[in-house]
């Protein structure tokens, strides 16, 4: 067996030239499947963590009902014991902070125009203690949990721009309480809010808690934003957490991150099937080109398979001949791609490359390539499975070739 | 039956267009064991398909032929393989050799298909290089090798696994007179030593006085069937 395989591997370098060839045309498949798949998966982890971090949390909690509510009356379906449920999931593990939400709609008016708005009430206290990106203001500051005067507001810059309004301007904020009641409240402009999303900054609006309660009249809470240490551990959390909820008096559902981000799997979903249309390609590529190769090589050897069949060599030794010669070429592609695809990766993470905002966004996105594992092991078994496979029709010819024929090929 | 090979009224005939062509007709012969014969005769007169049909690499279109008995005709494509593997060697007019393969590990591939054991591989190995002489050349490659040293590692090759016969085709096409003449007395030292059948073809008629039997073929058909004085058998 090993002189087998020794004979397999001489031949493979036997026509240097093209060996080299055949290592590069696989190399370059497998090295841009890492890159493009590299890129994904960054632009996946970067989503994922913008997504969690901007605002959305690793879990969120929130009664069985709330799926099923009026979205004018928020509250109606809201946790009323919020701060008990807060202090159950803060014992757990991994957990880096717990913040009470309302999440409201309504209107927004500075008596010149109107606005319908996507409002947001928040503790920042308990938000700065999730952990999450900061907020980026194009102007003024966050809300003051401790302010006793005005009620401050927060609005996004696509909605002040559409309103007319900076830093320092009222607005009044009109939304429906609880019992079905148009109320208002006067409110101060303090920051100016660019999330990166324009969708969310041309509806977003965001006051303190007390205040949003007092607008709704009423001291529940939509839900409960979960911040945790890392992502990763979101769903042994999740796991711990589910049972400790079952045991308080109001039933609530826990959500992790990837049940909630709606627009991150489609962003996935999108990119996955774009890479695996990109992995077929290749596949066929490196297919349809290998055949040609191994042909070729075939039709070199043939007096030398006619000699080794006129020596008793059995017809399946010549196919395994082939096929493992083959697959050590995809061996080999596969190496030089994967060390190829890491460190051109390398590079372009130094590079320091950007690419033009992606659509619904206002940032420029950094052009950034993860060295994934699963990547590398996936993209070389693509090509040594696609060599091995390009290598049945060549070997199977050589395996039933006329051995007089053959060894009088010229 | 004493004979090694017993070929019986054999023609093979080749495709060509819309007709055939006839190779040989009504060929028959018989090779006792231990014969070191030779085929002679000028180009195209059937030398190589005889010797492929005694090899079982191809199948006359009529009569049949017997390998110790055996009517390889009868015999299925694996039982023909099996038979190649264990009781006939080759010797190639172009040496044959597989070039990215040692001297020694050329003659090992024999004993590697047949599955032997790699110390029993390589005690006969080291034999039969030393019985042609090579033992110092063990671990080159072909492209490192003369003519005459690649020929005699084929002919190593032909017999390290003690095949019942060796067939040879033109095994001197590619040497020079000198390196010609010393293949075919080593050829004739292991026929006598070792007692194993030699057939070769051959168009040299310098060649032919080192032989025991000389069988002469013309147009597919056996001209004359002569025996040395020397011959081993008369």
């Amino acid at each position: 067996m090993a002189k087998f395989l020794l004979l397999a591997f001489r031949n493979v370098f036997r026509n240097r030239r093209r060996t080299v060839m055949t290592l590069f045309m696989v190399g370059g498949g497998v090295a841009g499947l890492l890159l493009v798949g590299g890129f994904f998966a960054r632009m996946f982890w970067g989503l994922r963590e913008h997504t969690i971090n901007s605002g959305l949390g690793h879990i969120q909690i929130f009664t069985a009902d709330h799926f099923n509510r009026d979205e004018v009356r928020a509250l109606d379906t809201g946790i009323d014991n919020w701060r008990q449920v807060a202090a159950t999931v803060k014992t757990g593990g991994h957990v880096r902070g717990v913040a009470p939400r309302i999440e409201f709609y309504g209107m927004v008016s500075n008596g010149d125009k109107s606005s319908v708005f996507m409002g947001t009430a928040v503790d920042p206290v308990a938000e700065n203690g999730l952990g999450f990106f900061p907020t980026t203001f194009t102007s003024g500051h966050d809300l003051d949990s401790k302010s006793g005067g005005e009620v401050e507001a927060l609005v996004g810059a696509g909605l002040a721009k559409s309103m007319n309004v900076k830093v320092g301007d009222g607005l009044t904020v009109l939304s429906m309480t609880s019992d079905g009641a148009l109320n208002g409240v006067d409110v101060e402009i303090v920051g100016i809010v660019d999330s990166g999303v324009a969708e969310m900054d041309a509806r977003s609006l965001r006051i303190t808690l007390p205040a949003a309660q007092r607008l709704l009249q009423s001291d529940r809470v939509t839900n409960l934003v979960v911040g945790l240490d890392k992502t990763e551990n979101t769903d042994q959390v999740a796991a711990e957490l589910a049972p400790r909820l079952r045991g308080l008096p109001q039933q609530l559902v826990l959500k992790k991150w990837i049940e909630l981000a709606t627009y991150y799997k489609q962003v996935r979903s999108l990119f996955s099937t774009i890479f695996v249309f990109l992995g077929i390609i290749v596949f066929f590529m490196v297919l349809m080109s290998s055949v040609n190769t191994l042909l070729m090589t075939m039709f070199e050897r043939t007096r030398e398979i006619g000699t080794m069949l006129a020596m008793g060599t059995p017809r399946a030794w010549i196919v395994a001949l082939f096929m493992l010669e083959a697959t050590l070429i995809g061996i080999f592609g596969a190496i030089v791609g994967v060390l190829a695809g890491n460190l051109l990766g390398v590079l372009l993470n130094y590079s320091n490359l950007h690419l033009p905002p992606p659509p619904g966004f206002t940032v420029p996105m950094s052009f950034q390539v993860l060295h994934v594992p699963s990547l590398m092991i996936g993209s070389s078994l693509l090509v040594i499975v696609s060599l091995a496979l390009a290598s049945i029709l060549p070997a199977i010819r050589a395996s039933r070739l006329q051995i007089a024929e053959a060894l009088a090929h010229v | 039956m004493d004979e090694i090979v017993s070929v019986e009224a054999v023609s093979r005939k080749f495709p060509l267009d819309h007709s055939f062509v006839s190779a040989l007709d009504a060929v028959s012969l018989r090779v006792a064991p231990g014969e070191f014969l030779a085929i002679a005769g000028p180009s195209g007169s059937g030398k190589t398909t005889l010797l492929n049909l005694i090899g079982c690499i191809d199948k006359p279109t009529a009569g049949q032929i017997l390998v110790e008995g055996v009517d390889t005709s009868k015999l299925k494509p694996g039982r023909m393989t099996a038979l190649r593997r264990e009781k006939i060697g080759f010797v190639f007019q172009t040496f044959n050799l597989i070039p990215v393969f040692t001297a020694s590990e050329n003659v090992e591939f024999p004993l590697l298909v047949q599955g032997l054991s790699g110390r029993e591989r390589r005690q006969r190995v080291a034999a039969a290089l030393e019985s042609v002489g090579l033992s110092a050349r063990a671990n080159h490659r072909p492209d490192l090798l003369s003519g005459g040293e690649r020929q005699r590692v084929a002919v190593a090759r032909a017999i390290v696994h003690r095949p019942a016969l060796v067939l040879a085709d033109e095994p001197t096409a590619n040497l020079d007179t000198h390196n010609a003449t010393q293949l075919i007395d080593l050829m004739h030292d292991l026929n006598r030593q070792l007692g194993l059948t030699f057939i070769f073809s051959t168009h040299d008629a310098r060649l032919l006085e080192h032989t025991d039997r000389i069988v002469r073929l013309c147009d597919g058909q056996i001209e004359s069937d002569t025996r040395s004085k020397g011959g081993s058998r008369g």
